[in-house]
């Protein structure tokens, strides 16, 4: 979005301060952290991720909520932030992996997926008209260097983790997952450290209904949600 | 009508023709129990020379409907290829399977778009919510759906075989069992391969159907039926002494 079709617009909105700091990727940054919980961690062999899924009213159709979304066959994300705008990234980064996938008849890796959302997320920091994306991503897939987990930020900065959580009581989760995370974690064990993790912070009982879950294991590559009878074992299974 | 070659042109190796890679073809499909079934020869000619004695001309779509395409190779190949990647982001976009219905648009508007000069012409089936669908799709962009149906150079021979058999076996008729149509499917494609110049070699066929349960799955059987098989092959002559021999191609008409 070049945002030249009026000259009243053609100035970015985000700009610098005198110390050096972009108000507007601040304030995104905040309305993340105003967010719902996500967690991802990476195992040896597959990705987990995991949010909160709080409903503001009891009337609300639960189903209808998907904040774990596939991006590709093998990528998949969660978000944490503002919704709206998430939606716009995960409608662009589909695209994008079917283009990339259309120009070099291959699957488009784990980080490409991520760069190329940084790269849309970034623009809009510095287009006329725009502002920021109001949500991070955690974008989490396999490709054939393995399996890879990555951050994207409204600011359009990337980066890999091993395990983190983003949104409301990020900093008390990643606590958790520093204690938790290990390397020769398998993709059940992430799930459930992932799912405990939430459960620290989580007000009141933690069942299905509250959380979603997302998995991709490199046994078949393949990105996909857990059912809610999937979850509630894996739930009860918990110390 | 291109401008017909003289005796001596032909002779000479030397025509005025564009020869780009054609499939002569036979492609077909059936309607049946619960499903559909398409079927293929696997020739692919360039004027009269045959390019590929082996090739796939059943596309795949959708996890629940694929493409039979005869007329350019490449443009059977890219437009099908073209609308399997729209429908795959349709169906994250909406979280549902495919429909047929929507494959087919998308083909229709595309093929219109360019008044005929995409020279695809097309056998699309597949199952969804609503049930089996079959339909043809020719290159200027109108479509027919019929319970069966036959594209290509050889589809004169396969339609003989689905309107009405032969001396031992019976056309198409309503409510057939899934091996009954693929069995009918076979001998249509035959049809075509041994009475079609631009038709030939071996039997592509897939199956779509649906369970009781409502789950839907195809089964793409490639080379079920090895029509032409290469009846003496030349062992290995000699051992270099370097290279390894990882692997000798079995029956396949390479």
């Amino acid at each position: 979005m070049s945002g030249f079709d009026s000259d009243r617009y053609s100035f970015s909105l985000t700009t610098f301060s005198p110390s050096g700091k972009l108000g507007q990727i601040d304030h995104a940054l905040a309305a993340v952290n105003n967010g719902s919980t996500s967690i991802g961690i990476k195992s040896h062999d597959g990705i987990v991720l995991v949010t909160e899924r709080k409903l503001k009213s009891a009337l609300i159709d639960k189903d209808s909520i998907k904040k774990v979304q596939i991006l590709a066959d093998n990528v998949g994300c969660v978000y944490s932030g503002i919704g709206a705008d998430s939606a716009v990234l995960v409608r662009s980064g589909r695209k994008n992996g079917e283009v990339y996938r259309r120009q070099f008849g291959e699957n488009p890796g784990v980080d490409t997926v991520a760069k190329d959302l940084t790269a849309k997320m970034q623009s809009y920091t510095q287009s006329g008209g725009v502002r920021p994306f109001g949500c991070s991503l955690l974008v989490g897939g396999v490709d054939p260097a393995g399996p890879s987990l990555w951050q994207v930020d409204p600011s359009g900065s990337s980066i890999r983790w091993k395990a983190t959580a983003i949104g409301k009581n990020s900093r008390t989760c990643k606590t958790f997952l520093e204690k938790r995370v290990t390397p020769d974690l398998s993709l059940d064990d992430a799930v459930k450290i992932a799912l405990l993790s939430l459960k620290e912070v989580f007000d009141g009982l933690l069942k299905a209904e509250h959380c979603e879950v997302g998995i991709i294991s490199t046994e078949d590559g393949l990105f996909r949600k857990m059912t809610d009878a999937e979850v509630t074992e894996q739930l009860d299974g918990l110390e | 009508m291109p401008k017909q070659d003289t005796p001596q042109q032909v002779l000479a190796g030397l025509t005025s023709k564009n020869q780009f890679t054609k499939t002569g073809t036979t492609i077909c499909g059936v309607i049946c129990k619960n499903g559909v079934v398409l079927g293929a020869d696997t020739r692919s000619t360039a004027g009269d020379i045959v390019m590929d004695k082996n090739c796939e001309k059943i596309h795949y779509i959708a996890p629940n409907i694929y493409c039979c395409g005869a007329g350019t190779a490449a443009d059977t190949e890219y437009t099908t290829e073209l609308i399997s990647s729209q429908c795959k982001l349709h169906r994250y976009r909406t979280d549902r399977d495919t429909r047929v219905a929507t494959a087919k648009t998308m083909l229709t508007r595309h093929l219109f778009q360019y008044q005929g000069h995409v020279s695809a012409a097309l056998v699309l089936g597949g199952v969804d919510v609503l049930g089996p669908h079959l339909h043809t799709i020719y290159p200027h962009g109108s479509t027919d759906t019929l319970p069966f149906v036959a594209m290509g150079s050889g589809s004169l021979a396969a339609i003989s075989m689905l309107e009405q058999g032969d001396a031992d076996h019976q056309g198409w008729r309503p409510n057939m069992e899934v091996e009954e149509a693929v069995d009918l499917v076979k001998r249509a494609i035959h049809a075509g391969i041994f009475n079609d110049m631009g038709s030939g070699s071996n039997v592509d066929i897939c199956v779509i159907t649906k369970d009781e349960a409502g789950k839907i799955a195809a089964d793409y059987r490639r080379n079920t039926d090895i029509a032409n098989p290469r009846k003496y092959r030349r062992d290995v002559p000699y051992k270099l002494p370097a290279t390894r021999l990882v692997e000798v191609n079995g029956d396949m008409d390479m």
